[in-house]
């Protein structure tokens, strides 16, 4: 029993050795956009309303061939970095959801685009290659 | 002779750490990469006069921006990715120095890229085009002259 002691504290001093300046960073702007209430929104019957009421007031309103958008957005950016004495590495990438819901002249829901890349956001560590 | 074989060995065993030491000595590279990269390649579906909105984002996704212009409402794809690498003269004298004197060469380079995609009243596409786009630069590079 007593001879796991040693095997234990090499465990742990080399666990330590390996993380040693290892950091992790996760950084987000917005709230994530919910698909269950984008999918409940439909062209030509949801009102203005209807859309505040089911994703909350938008991130920005723009106007664009008379019309009004709705802009909603979120961003997700992980980044990993390994600080050595001699030797850093630093990586982040970010990646963002987007969602626009247009309104006809009447306030109804006319067109609804989302897109979602935050899914493909990863923890990558080694910055060469792709 | 053979004796000092095995000293030779741990000098050139020494040297050898050193050297490694000496060639990462402060080098420090970083990248941030924006959104995914879209190519040429990926919207050579759109036909003007007949890609609408709708289209483009289920090929493409949804743009990062919309804004009106005078030609009429532009949507906008960005994405870049940034690179930057440094080389501390001075990290080596933390091994051995209480300070660190610092001499460092650092270079960045910001790539932002766009795809633009101007929409008639009717919502499909009028016009569309990358900005300017920069060749690959190398990602460790650090010398700013």
């Amino acid at each position: 029993m007593l001879s796991f002691k040693p095997l234990i504290g090499i465990i742990l001093v080399l666990a330590l050795t390996l993380t040693q300046g290892c950091v992790v960073t996760r950084g987000t702007i917005g709230e994530p956009l919910q698909e269950d209430a984008i999918s409940q929104i439909k062209k030509g019957t949801t009102t203005m309303a209807e859309v505040v009421a089911l994703i909350g007031a938008p991130d920005r309103i723009v106007r664009g061939n008379d019309r009004e958008i709705f802009h909603y957005y979120y961003y997700d950016g992980k980044s990993p970095a390994m600080l050595l004495v001699l030797l850093n590495f630093i990586r982040m990438d970010i990646k963002s959801d987007n969602l626009y819901v247009f309104f006809d002249k009447n306030g109804i829901a006319e067109e609804v685009v989302y897109g979602k890349r935050t899914g493909r956001t990863q923890f990558r560590l080694w910055p060469f290659g792709e | 002779m053979s004796s000092l074989a095995p000293r030779f060995s741990s000098i050139r065993f020494a040297i050898g750490i050193l050297c490694i030491l000496f060639l990462y000595a402060g080098c420090s590279v970083r990248r941030v990469a924006f959104n995914d990269v879209v190519t040429v390649e990926q919207v050579s579906f759109i036909r003007v006069g007949q890609t609408t909105i709708g289209d483009l984002a289920d090929h493409i996704g949804a743009p990062d921006e919309i804004t009106e212009s005078e030609f009429g409402v532009v949507a906008l794809y960005n994405w870049s990715d940034t690179k930057s690498a440094a080389f501390d003269f001075g990290a080596l004298a933390r091994l051995i120095l209480p300070y660190a004197p610092t001499m460092t060469l650092n270079k960045t380079g910001i790539t932002p890229e766009q795809l633009q995609v101007v929409f008639d009243p009717q919502w499909t596409v009028r016009a569309y085009g990358f900005s300017r786009r920069t060749m690959d630069k190398p990602i460790v590079w650090f010398w700013p002259f």
